[in-house]
């Protein structure tokens, strides 16, 4: 559901935050105590909005008396408590994970809560694109979906810089890598760390080698004809 | 040896073909760098986070903010940027979708719970 946050730690890594954690966004600054009533209605909206696809039955409370109406009302009422349940089964378990915290965890979810950005920056950029006044909830949809496109690229360059036996912080390479691995899912390049050999040609590989024409030079050096190219000494 | 210097290369010759080579962001001032190091800290990265790095996810995302208006423009309503052609745009994507519909509902409770405050107050 909502953004699955990998949160690195020296040993630790977690997953999946509940979707009942997404009342807390940049607009509230509530206490626990008003949130819990926000959140309940908030689950059954969503239980509504998922099951967009498997009964469109909507919740009809305003008819009155007839059975076939009733055995309607009640389905997606069980399974609107069902779903409150599971909700509320989750927002538990993230209350005892999240009060398990150590000190740098939990600033580092407080970063990754409280973090968003500014609505009058995305506001402006949207508009000087358009041309034209756009919503407020354009500029919420749009930060939020910012938020967790930034939240993929990072989360993929830590994957790459761990795959690549550095440390974090991330540098440009990795931030890179990260995109071009999002551009292209196929696309694996490794870092040459070793002296180049022609089996490192290999490295680059795609799904279909679409360069296959090597030279030969005077000297012996291999070639490619690729953008990138280095010589193997 | 092949590293940066060629990654740093390639990466042009990639990003060219998407309409905004870093070079033309370079001139921009920076929009989002308080706001993405928090951001970035919190996804994982490390609590001070490279100038360098932070100015790499700025462009991306303001790439990915203009490549979304330009595509939301051409749909739906020609010229205007509105919220169901976000949503149409982003279907595929299920965390970003998601995403969206939790914040749009949040802000639909939040707008009702203040206009049941305020007309609490007026009325007594």
């Amino acid at each position: 559901m909502a953004d699955p946050a990998r949160i690195k730690t020296e040993s630790n890594s977690e997953q999946s935050l509940a979707a009942g954690e997404s009342p807390k966004t940049e607009d509230t600054e509530e206490v626990p105590v008003t949130s819990a009533d926000t959140e309940s209605k908030d689950t059954s909206s969503q239980s509504i909005i998922h099951e967009n696809k498997q009964d469109s039955v909507a919740e009809d409370e305003g008819t009155a008396g007839h059975p076939a109406s009733k055995k309607l009302k009640v389905e997606p009422e069980k399974k609107k408590d069902r779903r409150q349940k599971v909700d509320e089964d989750e927002i538990q378990k993230m209350q005892v994970l999240v009060s398990s915290f150590s000190e740098e965890q939990l600033n580092r979810y407080e970063m990754y809560r409280r973090s968003a950005f500014p609505k009058a920056a995305i506001k402006r950029l949207i508009q000087s694109i358009t041309g034209s006044s756009v919503s407020q909830n354009v500029v919420i949809a749009m930060s939020g979906i910012s938020k967790v496109f930034a939240g993929e690229i990072v989360e993929e360059a830590l994957d790459v810089c761990e795959k690549w036996g550095d440390m974090p912080p991330l540098q440009p390479k990795h931030m890179r890598e990260a995109e071009e691995q999002r551009a292209d899912p196929q696309y694996k390049a490794q870092e040459h760390s070793l002296p180049l050999s022609h089996t490192c040609l290999a490295d680059y590989r795609r799904t279909e080698p679409s360069w296959d024409v090597f030279h030969l030079s005077d000297s012996g050096n291999l070639h490619t004809t690729l953008s990138c190219s280095f010589s193997l000494f | 040896m092949a590293e940066e210097e060629d990654e740093a290369g390639f990466d042009d010759d990639m990003d060219d073909g998407a309409g905004g080579a870093d070079g033309n962001h370079g001139k921009r001032k920076r929009l989002f760098s308080k706001e993405l190091r928090c951001m970035m800290y919190g996804f994982g990265d490390d609590q001070n986070p490279y100038t360098e790095s932070v100015d790499i996810l700025e462009d991306l995302v303001i790439e990915f903010v203009t490549e979304m208006t330009h595509k939301a423009m051409s749909i739906g309503r020609q010229g205007r940027v509105q919220v169901e052609d976000i949503v149409f745009l982003i279907r595929k994507d299920p965390r970003k979708f998601a995403r969206v519909k939790d914040l749009l509902t949040m802000n639909e409770e939040l707008k009702r719970a203040r206009k049941a405050f305020d007309e609490a107050n007026y009325g007594s």
